[in-house]
């Protein structure tokens, strides 16, 4: 599949992007105001239900210490970060899949998951050896996992930049490669660790959201939060992107300029997610896509439902993961991809015949 | 700020301690070695949870299982209301263990020592911080001591060639994972005297066939996992990888349940003396 495909059935149609406003006008914001009365829910549903039974009722009673403690310092900030994750992975797909008009793209396939996880691979096999001060040690993982993130892009960035062709098909291939790259330094760091250390790559591969507090889940919302405010800026550019980077240079898009950003923004976004919860898989891929499904493919619009949607989901995968088998829990990452690669299929089954 | 601080001085503290626990009532037991010296020391009414290596004494599987020892969970944890978290340096990871010290319950580090004095020096830690020291020397010098004492003499008679020996994880399929330098396979090596032939692998590592027949070890143990790999271990003889060893044409392959060979819980002293005593035998040649 080359990128230039027309995404479905739905992306065709937004060739002029007030076309999408013709199915919308009542039906988008009342899909929104839905998505964010169900995100509220989920939040309120993750917060009440845990291991710890909580009563919110008794809970600033003399004895609810412990109930308090696992609120505000342990499912709080949970919570928060897997909205947060979800948000960035989501609005990073939708951004992604409109930059390369391809409907495969997500997040991984730029590399910059990847390249998150080298840094936190290499920090989790070296980081000991580095003999680093202990108030040093919480952050040093997420810090590698984002120094990953960012070199794999400025790579990305560099290689699809020589010679002047900053080339969507150019991007695509450079971020195959880079990821088979990464592939081989995971397995490298695999090799050398000791059997503590691969146990623990493992358990950091298929993601978690139990490591998260405050401490860690505030630069993070500050890092998405401020990738998002940049991304909402290129919504009018990518629907205009849709006609094809010549048409859409003569309306007057800086084409370079908004896949730049569209690259950066999307790399700071996950590159901070992956750092704090280790690779989450499928949010990035299947959330754009139910969004579009529900608001048409209009990016402004699209990217509110993404957010609120992958919010949800991952929220409610990570509810799912952490309640089933109490005490112990499953890795976030077997619940979003056991729910996200069937209803792919699902999906892929319903929009081809058309 | 000050939250960086306390997380840091929590993080910083966690070293290995023996010191009395101010409350051990309920305890939640992150080590499959550390469940077995608290049944040891008859501490058993007092867990309220275990992880997923915790498979001895049999009725430890009953109490709730918190899953695996480096991946727990904070509030799963909490759930059982431990008012002491007892684990070895594996557990994790650090951000839960922190996560539990700030919600109030104590957690305490037990130093895992891969050496016959090591399993004592940690039942005499788990009794220290249980406050069971009494009751706990009495249990050593009747029952461990002796298994100790043992395995030093057949050290002190042991002829000056040592056997020839490689630890294996895993089952016959594939290539099998040798036990290199710094592992826990090589700490039961040392203990009964015998030469590790992948002592200059470090960690555990995959092992082709070919390298398996040119370093051809004269004994091979085997660490499985439950009952059904213990069986497929029986047959690891014919395997391609072990096929072509002096160990598998002379029947010298021995398969051991994993915790009782590598957990270095009071099973592993007499798992070791066993061995150690076969390993003396003339072999027949």
């Amino acid at each position: 599949m080359t990128p230039d495909t027309p995404m479905s059935a739905d992306s065709s149609m937004s060739a002029d992007s007030s076309t999408v406003w013709i199915w919308g006008l009542r039906r988008q914001p009342a899909v929104l105001v839905l998505l964010a009365a169900g995100l509220a829910a989920v939040v309120a549903a993750a917060l009440t239900y845990g291991a710890v039974p909580l009563s919110l009722s008794h809970l600033f009673d003399a004895g609810a210490d412990l109930e308090r403690a696992v609120l505000f310092g342990i499912r709080a900030p949970r919570v928060v970060l897997a909205g947060l994750v979800g948000t960035a992975l989501a609005v990073s797909g939708a951004c992604l899949q409109g930059m390369f008009r391809n409907p495969l793209a997500d997040p991984g396939l730029i590399g910059v998951s990847s390249g998150a996880a080298v840094g936190a691979i290499a920090m989790i096999v070296l980081g000991s050896a580095l003999g680093l001060a202990s108030w040093a040690t919480p952050f040093a993982l997420p810090l590698a996992a984002v120094v990953g993130a960012v070199l794999v892009t400025i790579l990305l960035y560099g290689f699809a930049n020589r010679y002047g062709h900053f080339s969507v098909v150019t991007i695509l291939l450079v971020g195959i490669a880079l990821n088979a790259l990464a592939g081989v330094c995971i397995g490298v760091f695999q090799y050398v660790s000791d059997d503590g250390q691969l146990r623990s790559l493992v358990f950091w591969m298929m993601g978690s959201f139990g490591r998260a507090t405050w401490l860690i889940t505030i630069p993070v919302a500050l890092l998405i939060a401020a990738a998002y405010f940049v991304l909402r800026r290129q919504a009018r550019p990518l629907d205009l992107l849709q006609l094809g980077e010549p048409q859409a240079f003569h309306l007057g898009v800086d084409v370079k300029r908004v896949q730049k950003r569209v690259i950066f923004c999307s790399a700071t976004a996950v590159g901070a997610g992956v750092a704090a919860s280790g690779i989450v898989g499928f949010v990035g891929l299947v959330v754009p896509h139910v969004a579009r499904l529900l608001v048409g493919s209009g990016h402004s619009c699209l990217m509110s439902a993404a957010a609120l949607l992958g919010a949800g989901l991952t929220i409610l995968a990570d509810l799912f993961a952490r309640t089933v088998m109490a005490p112990a829990e499953l890795p976030v990452s077997l619940v979003t991809s056991a729910l996200g690669a069937p209803f792919f299929l699902w999906l892929i089954a319903r929009v081809r015949p058309q | 700020m000050r939250g960086a601080l306390a997380l840091a001085a929590m993080l910083a503290g966690g070293g290995f301690a023996c010191e009395p626990a101010a409350d051990a009532s309920r305890i939640a037991v992150a080590g499959g070695s550390l469940t077995e010296i608290l049944y040891f020391l008859g501490a058993q009414d007092h867990i309220v949870g275990v992880e997923s290596t915790a498979n001895y004494p049999p009725e430890a599987v009953r109490h709730p299982s918190m899953g695996y020892v480096r991946a727990l969970s904070a509030e799963g944890l909490l759930s059982l209301s431990p008012s002491l978290v007892l684990g070895e340096d594996d557990m994790g990871p650090p951000e839960v263990l922190a996560q539990i010290r700030r919600a109030g319950v104590d957690v305490v580090r037990i130093e895992a020592m891969q050496s016959a004095q090591g399993i004592l020096a940690k039942v005499r830690c788990v009794a220290a911080v249980l406050g069971l020291q009494e009751a706990a020397e009495a249990l050593i010098a009747a029952r461990l001591a002796p298994q100790a004492a043992a395995l030093a003499a057949l050290a002190a008679s042991a002829s000056p060639s040592r056997p020839r020996v490689a630890l294996l994880l895993g089952t016959s399929d594939g290539a099998p994972l040798v036990a290199g330098q710094g592992t826990s396979g090589d700490g039961l090596l040392r203990m009964i005297q015998a030469e590790n032939v992948f002592g200059n692998v470090v960690g555990w590592k995959p092992m082709s066939a070919e390298a398996m027949a040119v370093v051809d070890p004269d004994f091979v143990l085997m660490a499985a996992r439950g009952s059904a790999e213990l069986e497929a271990a029986q047959s690891a003889a014919l395997s391609p990888a072990l096929r072509l060893t002096t160990a598998a044409r002379a029947g010298r392959i021995a398969a051991l349940d994993g915790m009782a060979l590598l957990g270095f819980g009071p099973r592993t002293l007499s798992t070791a003396l066993e061995i150690a005593r076969t390993l003396q035998e003339p072999w027949p040649e």
